[in-house]
């Protein structure tokens, strides 16, 4: 079938072309700047020992540790609250209650990090400080609940948004069967829509890994391996954030561009893993 | 012979819809087409307009010859003006369709398409195409109302008026009244059959009994194929005195 | 046994629920509290009387306007450059892109969507790294280069909004415009924007407060804690979320805390109230945008 091709048609078509080709020059920046690293084969060195710069080991070790140890604890707190959170907004609440949740939740998502950071640096942090009895009350442990409010809105619009794409054909057979609103959720919405659950604890996860102001202001960016949650730690984000005062050509300063490769690999997994799951998970419908 | 089908196939993805569609269809009759549901009516009827080429996943092989502005021409023909094509066929779906503007708007929307813009020109146009589905006296101190403002028969009055605006040949018609109530579904039907003098109507029914009150052929569509027949039944006595 | 399970999942649900806000207002309240003696005049013009700073005929140094003038600057930049790149791309997703290309723009914009923001800032600060090797000494991080930064980062969000409101339009109004004989364009231009323009516009503005409160993008493209009014794209420039980082790290006393706390109650403001503009816009506009 000819198909005929319109100017504006060619315009919107760069326009995609464009952005996708930017995706690709993030990368390509990353990589070309790290180049160096991976020829010389520094690049096991760099990813797996540990930050010591008088000794002269750059390692980022510690940073991928302590990047995912936080964002798999902050999900921890995080999953079954937004959960929860999404069981009443989809049915469980009155009805207008549930219209206003959902408007907050909506509102909840434009708070900015930093403004929660901010205030639960001065907040919550000399909580910790008396809580774990040493050090300065900035740890894996304080940025945890931070970070878990900070991706939980996330998390509860899209929950909400795939339970409520479940067949009104269904629920109002199971209703007039006379099942309860918890039952509803339990045996008919929750099994069909199982999979926007797991595709939004990757959106969340890939949310927490890519958070800096969270980790930067409340985990103490300690470059030790951190031990315990408890212990002061930096994660990758924050390492770039920090790294930059030094000299352009120090290994500090190209450590910086693997722990940025590192996220964008790590994030594109996610999103892989996302589109994968909603396509394999549309056709088995 | 106003439309003409030479082994026209459809297929949607890799499902075959139609088979070796040979129809011929005469000037100025209404045309009822019927078959049981997903069987291919509705996509026998977007063959005329290419409206399929909308949608993703479809394919067609075959010819339709269409009498045209007094020409028998291909519309398959890729140098064929495909929009010229729209403004010759016109269509109306099952649901009414108004955009959300106003009534007067609405109605002008073709002639926007098409270009015309001269004031007069289109209040002219818009009166007569109201006043040719009889909408004109129920609306016109409300032209600038909400389309969708118009009750269920009202709203497709005013979509059929959109079709006609442009003068079309050929009208393709899905399913016209079955979302509408009796009383509208009636007055659609008397509307229907005062076009024909003027166009060629295709129509897509289920209701029998509308089929017999005006359709002057009949296509049913069974299994992707199509068999015609004359509406004038021997069996069915009323029908025929209904006919002449 | 059943019935218990359900009760206790209902039992936590609240509690979850609960928790969350909790949480919530305990934080904002604290802020509040912390922060709300210090919105005074004075918090955003110093000892610079409203009228010269707001006419840039004096520098403001110890208020909060060279931040804000700052954040609105990088905002109106970023959005002017994401907008017609976004929006052309959503449509061209919704509407032509078509076959095994889909897929595959799809997962790419997802990706661009996950990139980290300190990510998109480091890619910038290499752009410019890598432009000084070949124009020494006059590439800088800058508001230009924050601004393109920036746009880079709320494109996916521009691209997806558009794209899902110009998909979810129903298929039965997506052909009433082709069956009266528009073109493809035409029917983009009258029919399909104008419905989805709600959606659009709501996206835009939710970007838009993307831009605000990003951080991590701007403290490695060229924010400072102090530049005074912006001057130029090509110069440094203070920002409202980098305003409050700072002070979070370098306060030297009371004072400057309650400013910080002050900045931060102001960039809340901000970011809710274009949120709720984009929550109104999407609930209301849609008839009044179409009937004039």
């Amino acid at each position: 079938m000819l198909r005929s091709y319109s100017p504006s048609e060619y315009l919107f078509f760069t326009a995609a072309v464009f952005s996708g080709l930017l995706t690709a020059a993030v990368f390509g920046f990353l990589f070309f700047f790290g180049l160096p690293l991976l020829q010389s084969g520094q690049l096991a060195d760099v990813l797996f020992s540990s930050w010591a710069p008088g000794k002269g080991l750059y390692g980022i070790y510690p940073m991928l540790l302590s990047s995912l140890t936080l964002a798999t604890l902050s999900m921890l707190i995080s999953f079954p609250i937004s959960l929860g959170c999404s069981f009443i907004i989809t049915a469980l609440a009155p009805l207008r209650l549930r219209r206003v949740l959902l408007a907050l939740i909506r509102v909840m998502t434009g708070i900015p990090t930093v403004v929660y950071s901010f205030a639960a640096l001065f907040f919550l942090v000399p909580l910790m400080r008396n809580l774990i009895g040493h050090g300065s009350g900035m740890s894996i442990l304080t940025a945890a609940p931070v970070l878990a409010l900070v991706i939980a809105p996330t998390m509860i619009l899209f929950f909400v948004n795939s339970f409520n794409k479940v067949s009104p054909r269904f629920t109002l057979a199971a209703e007039a069967l006379g099942c309860s609103k918890i039952q509803k959720i339990l045996y008919i919405i929750l099994p069909q829509a199982w999979p926007g659950v797991i595709n939004g604890i990757l959106l969340g996860f890939g949310r927490a890994m890519g958070d800096t102001m969270v980790s930067l202001m409340l985990a103490g960016n300690s470059t030790a391996m951190p031990e315990a949650v408890t212990d002061s730690a930096r994660t990758l984000t924050a390492h770039i954030a920090l790294v930059l005062a030094f000299d352009f050509d120090s290994m500090e300063f190209k450590s910086i561009f693997v722990c940025g490769l590192s996220l964008y690999l790590l994030t594109a997994l996610l999103m892989l893993l996302f589109r994968l799951s909603t396509a394999y998970f549309s056709q088995a419908r | 012979m106003k439309i003409q089908t030479q082994s026209l196939c459809f297929y949607y993805h890799r499902q075959q819809v139609l088979r070796d569609i040979n129809l011929h269809l005469p000037a100025n009759k209404i045309t009822a087409i019927t078959g049981p549901s997903g069987s291919g009516k509705s996509t026998l009827l977007m063959a005329f307009n290419r409206l399929w080429e909308e949608i993703d996943g479809c394919r067609i092989s075959g010819e339709v010859f269409m009498h045209l502005n007094g020409q028998n021409t291909n519309i398959y023909n890729p140098t064929l003006p495909l929009l010229e094509l729209r403004r010759k066929v016109g269509m109306v779906f099952q649901q009414p369709n108004p955009l959300p503007m106003s009534i007067s708007k609405n109605i002008a929307f073709p002639l926007r398409l098409a270009h015309i813009h001269d004031k007069r020109l289109v209040g002219q146009k818009v009166e007569s195409a109201l006043r040719k589905v009889a909408l004109w006296d129920e609306v016109k101190d409300r032209l600038n109302d909400d389309g969708r403002l118009l009750s269920g028969g009202q709203q497709q009055r005013l979509c059929l008026a959109r079709a006609l605006v442009l003068r079309p040949e050929v009208l393709l018609l899905d399913e016209p009244t079955s979302s509408l109530d009796p009383d509208a579904s009636a007055a659609i039907e008397e509307l229907l059959l005062s076009l024909k003098t003027k166009c060629t109507l295709i129509m897509v029914s289920h209701y029998q009994d509308q089929i017999q009150r005006i359709a002057d052929l009949h296509v049913q569509v069974l299994n992707g194929q199509c068999s015609i027949s004359s509406n004038s039944l021997p069996e069915n006595p009323s029908n025929r005195l209904s006919m002449n | 046994m059943r019935k218990t399970i359900e009760s206790c999942i209902t039992f936590f649900s609240w509690g979850a629920l609960f928790l969350l806000l909790m949480a919530l207002f305990t934080l904002i309240a604290y802020l509040i509290q912390k922060g709300a003696d210090s919105i005074q005049l004075s918090l955003f013009f110093g000892d610079t009387t409203p009228l010269d700073a707001l006419l840039l005929r004096r520098q403001v140094f110890d208020g909060l306007f060279p931040a804000i003038a700052g954040t609105f600057i990088l905002i109106a930049c970023s959005m002017l450059i994401a907008i017609p790149i976004g929006v052309a791309g959503g449509i061209y997703m919704a509407e032509y892109c078509k076959g095994k290309l889909k897929p595959l723009f799809n997962l790419t914009f997802d990706i661009l969507a996950g990139i980290p923001s300190i990510v998109v800032g480091l890619a910038g600060l290499l752009l410019t790294i890598l432009l000084n090797r070949h124009f020494p000494r006059q590439i800088a991080p800058c508001l230009l280069l924050s601004c393109l930064c920036l746009a880079l980062l709320v494109l996916p969000y521009l691209i997806r909004t558009t794209q899902t409101a110009l998909e979810s339009i129903d298929p039965l109004i997506r052909k009433t415009a082709p069956a009266l004989g528009a073109s493809r364009s035409q029917n983009i231009t009258l029919v399909l924007l104008p419905h989805s323009i709600s959606d659009i516009i709501s996206g835009i503005i939710l970007a838009t407060g993307r831009c605000a409160e990003d951080t991590a993008v701007i403290m490695l493209t060229g924010v400072v804690a102090t530049a005074g009014f912006p001057r130029s794209l090509l110069g440094q420039y203070e920002a409202l979320p980098f305003y409050i980082y700072y002070i979070s790290s370098q306060y030297t006393g009371p004072e400057e805390l309650a400013n910080g706390f002050g900045a931060a109650i102001i960039l809340l403001l901000l970011c809710i109230g274009l949120l709720g503009l984009a929550l109104w816009i999407q609930r209301r506009f849609t008839t009044f945008l179409l009937f004039r």
